[in-house]
């Protein structure tokens, strides 16, 4: 027998939109749950760059989306402010790029109300020492950085803090239709198999690079093409602000900063399926060629790892496309009833990381239309609770470096790890300061022990050893303190250590190579795991 | 000035092995200091284009330097801590002891100037009790004589006639507080037809940039360099009786003021007896030297370990007939410069130096050999009395031919 449950919306994809729209739906008294086929982020929100767009990238090419993202890049840095690095972008003319793009740029930003300023090559220079000396102008506009990780799982525990319901690692197997109209969707439980039957009137698609599957599901015709870019991670922050390329928009032509990293990118390249995040070393030799543009010495600065994800971009029939590039990035709201004639089912696809909140608002409002509900949204009005706990700075006995790290990363979890921090104050994570007391708070919020899941919402082996010590060391401390079982926690050290793995082989030359070789060794020769064997904890 | 990130960016090869902090001599006996790997590499790459934070932990990071060889991929290590602790030293200000006791010179010119005086006053119990509450300098610790007749008063020549000729880096342990060995490295140069000019100098920085003077550390630096480099273009080679002065002009001025110039000053510096056997390699070292029946122990201080040079002090005695040198394998004396005198540190001095001083103190040499002035101040307070630098024992072979 299945376990049913009743509630007015469901949202498909845990993504930030279907993350935002939780949310949004939440504020606005609507229930709702939320499945999500493994954790938060797992497909493209959490592989990106984590760029708060200005707009300035879109001033030239689409002027709607700067405007947008202009738009929400004011209001997120009021509504999400513990995930928002305010470090402001450059964008960088050398002189392979075309003369005429800079005049056009610096006057549709203007037109588009994002503001522009010039920065003299000597201070962008003294600012940025690795940008390119053959720069030949250079301007500021308010691009910033943005955490997805802590995003996506703020705004999430904000909406459960609503009320909302959230499943993941939770597959939709079938969508069931009666009478023209979406009846209830099944969700089969990963770990355990079992499933279960959520009725809701409303069934809202927001699976990003999965669209067409789900659609599928409720015989519905839907065309996402899933364009898939790949990142490298440099091994520590090179800039201290964004840097974009002043030219239209292409690849391997934006530095982001991220905490104590930067992240470069990216490509674009279309693919079958929506799990494709396969990783080609020619790809990223490309890469750092085309970066050299703006980062002359990027072949001799250490990639940790790369990645990559699929943006999905909406193609209506009839426009064909191929390259992926010029296809819209803007979103699309699809509303299935006046399309297709199916009562209840809306996609929501396309669109960017920087308006997730304006794609969640547009699509509630949609809901509220159906369901006869007169509430506006409030998404650009509430914050979510910061992040930011100074308290920590004044602790007795952590290193400076885990302090500071708390201090920005605490939020509403502070005084639990404060008395966490009591019983054990040690750093499990020396890459990126992790300590004990971070990951205790997440292993009682979860119902399993997944090295993967903690990595994304404590920065747990993020750091150049790329979890060679450090999930060790936190699969055995879970085990002796009982937080998990021996099984569980040698599953989710050999699957963490594939995965960390697959991201570093690709990039692996010199140090990463030789940390690879290093990570191996732990694990084959201290010990004992033996290659695609088992890990016993 | 770029920042130093972009023109030694080392800390990126890191694979956070730990050989350094197994092997750093702090990090031995004591959990509060962060370590090399957090505060060198870890804490650059935590920090770079971020926030400033300070760690005062960094204060326990000695400069010795054992770090940078531990390291298997290359990591500039200690020059990451030495930054740190400049960032620090700026950061919460430094206080009137930590100023004095990393102007060496000074310390050495004024103490000496009146040495008869100093030398009793610093063996006078409520003397060093006042020290004590006033600079933090613990009463038990031993300090090492100041003696008025000092090296640069009595050798002043500036210019070496010779084919060969060496330009003497005394340091400010041979010039204010050993001077004995500058004068047996003067004679042993004799003794082999080498002339010996002595360059205009200030102190090689060590202390400086142990006590995070970062700035006054790089200004000494860059005179030593010019003032050197003028020698080095006459073709002297640059000769140095002090393992630390070596390995900071050999390893901290390229690392530091990343300059051609400093580069150039590095390749030409030996130690008193790395030069020796440079000379004994190339068949030109005097052989005739009388037999010593004397038996050894050779104590390696950190920053001889660290030039990679191996033990040229071995190598040379080991030219003496009958005579019998061993190296003792002791470990950190734990003296480490300036941080033994500091009140707060002085427990941890005595615990690196535990191992030193039971491999040492039950031993049967007649004496133990060390290139460091540093290094034999700990071993005299802790284990031995007699403790020698290498030259003076080679001159004292030729001399007994």
């Amino acid at each position: 027998m299945r376990e049913k449950f009743e509630t007015e919306v469901v949202i498909i994809g845990g993504g930030m939109t279907g993350t935002g729209l939780l949310r949004d739906l939440a504020l606005r008294g609507i229930k709702t749950i939320l499945v999500e086929q493994f954790d938060l982020g797992h497909g493209t929100s959490t592989r990106n760059h984590g760029l708060l767009h200005s707009g300035g990238r879109y001033a030239v090419k689409d002027k709607e989306a700067a405007i947008e993202c202009y738009r929400e890049n004011i209001i997120l840095k009021k509504t999400v402010p513990g995930s928002i690095e305010h470090t402001g972008g450059l964008f960088v003319k050398i002189p392979e790029d075309p003369d005429d793009y800079v005049n056009k740029w610096v006057n549709l930003c203007k037109e588009t109300g994002i503001p522009v300023e010039e920065v003299s090559l000597e201070e962008a220079f003294r600012q940025e020492p690795y940008l390119n000396k053959r720069a030949e102008a250079v301007y500021r506009v308010p691009d910033a950085s943005v955490d997805p990780f802590t995003m996506l799982t703020d705004v999430a525990a904000d909406a459960l803090n609503r009320g909302a319901g959230l499943l993941t690692y939770h597959t939709v197997s079938r969508i069931e239709t009666k009478n023209a109209e979406v009846s209830y969707i099944v969700a089969r439980d990963r770990y355990t198999g079992v499933e279960k039957e959520i009725h809701a009137p409303i069934i809202v698609n927001a699976s990003g690079p999965w669209g067409a599957e789900i659609a599928k599901l409720a015989q519905i015709p839907l065309k996402v093409i899933n364009n898939k870019g790949m990142l490298t991670v440099l091994n520590h922050r090179i800039n201290k602000q964004v840097i974009n390329r002043l030219r239209m928009p292409g690849d391997a032509d934006i530095f982001v900063p991220a905490h104590d990293v930067t992240i470069f990118g990216t490509t674009g390249r279309n693919v079958e399926k929506p799990d494709d995040t396969s990783l080609e070393r020619e790809e990223f030799e490309q890469m750092v060629e085309e970066g050299k543009a703006l980062v002359p010495n990027l072949p001799d600065i250490r990639s940790i790892r790369a990645f990559s994800g699929s943006r999905p971009l909406f193609e209506e029939e009839g426009e064909k496309d191929l390259s992926g590039r010029n296809v819209t990035r803007g979103m699309a709201l699809l509303d299935h009833e006046k399309r297709e004639g199916l009562k209840g089912f809306i996609t929501i696809t396309g669109g960017k990381l920087t308006t997730f909140r304006y794609m969640a608002e547009k699509t509630a409002d949609l809901i509220c239309e159906k369901i006869g509900l007169h509430q506006g949204c409030l998404t650009h009005e509430i914050a979510v609770p910061p992040r930011q706990s100074k308290e920590f700075l004044k602790h007795p006995s952590l290193p400076a470096l885990a302090k500071q790290k708390l201090c920005s990363w605490a939020g509403i979890n502070s005084s639990q790890i404060h008395s966490n921090l009591e019983e054990d104050n040690r750093v499990v994570c020396e890459c990126e300061q992790v300590t004990w007391a971070e990951i205790q708070v997440y292993l009682n919020q979860s119902n399993h022990f997944n090295l993967e899941d903690l990595r994304r919402r404590t920065r747990l082996g993020m750091g150049p050893c790329q979890g060679s010590y450090c999930y060790h060391r936190t699969a055995a401390l879970a085990v002796e303190k009982e937080a998990t079982s021996r099984k569980e926690a040698a599953e989710a050290l050999t699957d963490g250590m594939d995965k960390r793995k697959k991201g570093m082989n690709v990039v692996a030359d010199g140090a990463t190579d030789r940390q690879l070789k290093m990570m191996e060794g732990v694990t084959a020769v201290s010990l004992g795991i033996k290659k695609g064997g088992k890990a016993h904890v | 000035m770029p920042e130093w990130s972009v023109i030694d960016n080392s800390f990126d090869k890191c694979l956070k092995c730990n050989a350094c902090t197994v092997n750093c001599p702090v990090s031995g006996v004591s959990l509060d200091f962060g370590g090399p790997k957090h505060l060198g590499p870890e804490f650059k790459r935590l920090t770079d284009n971020q926030i400033t934070v300070n760690e005062p932990s960094i204060e326990l990071c000695t400069l010795c330097g054992t770090c940078d060889r531990s390291c298997p991929e290359g990591v500039h290590v200690s020059l990451l801590t030495a930054y740190g602790k400049a960032a620090h030293a700026e950061n919460s200000g430094m206080n009137l002891r930590d100023l004095t006791l990393s102007r060496a010179e000074l310390v050495g010119k004024l103490a000496s100037a009146f040495a008869p005086v100093t030398n009793k006053v610093m063996k006078i119990k409520p003397a060093r009790k006042l020290m004590e509450w006033t600079m933090h300098i613990p009463a038990e610790r031993q300090f090492p004589e100041y003696r008025y007749n000092h090296f640069k008063k009595k050798y002043k020549k500036k210019v070496a006639t010779t084919e060969r000729k060496v330009a003497f880096f005394s340091g400010c342990y041979t010039t204010y507080n050993a001077p004995h060995v500058g004068e047996a490295f003067i004679k042993v140069m004799e003794y082999n037809g080498i002339e010996v000019a002595l360059p205009e100098q200030k102190c090689c920085g060590v202390p400086m940039f142990a006590n995070g003077q970062m700035k006054q550390g790089l200004k000494n630096a860059f005179s030593n360099t010019d003032s050197l480099l003028s020698y080095v273009k006459e073709g002297y080679d640059i000769v140095t009786t002090c393992s630390s002065c070596a390995s900071s002009l050999k390893k901290d001025y390229p690392a530091f003021l990343k300059t051609e110039e400093a580069v150039k000053v590095s390749k030409n510096i030996y130690g008193s007896e790395e030069y020796l056997r440079k000379l004994y390699e190339e068949g030109e070292l005097n052989m005739s030297l009388a037999s010593l029946n004397e038996k050894a122990g050779y104590f390696s201080p950190c920053h001889m370990k660290g030039q990679g040079v191996g033990s040229p002090a071995m190598d040379v005695l080991e030219l003496i007939p009958d005579f019998k040198i061993e190296d003792m394998d002791a470990g950190c004396c734990g003296q480490c410069g300036t941080f033994g005198f500091k009140k707060e540190k002085y427990p941890l001095s005595m615990r690196i130096g535990n191992e030193m001083r039971q491999t040492i103190s039950e031993s049967t040499k007649d004496y133990i050999v060390t290139e460091c002035g540093m290094c034999k101040n700990q071993l005299n307070q802790l284990a031995v009395d007699k403790v020698k630098h290498p030259i003076e024992i080679i001159k004292k072979s030729y001399e007994s031919v």
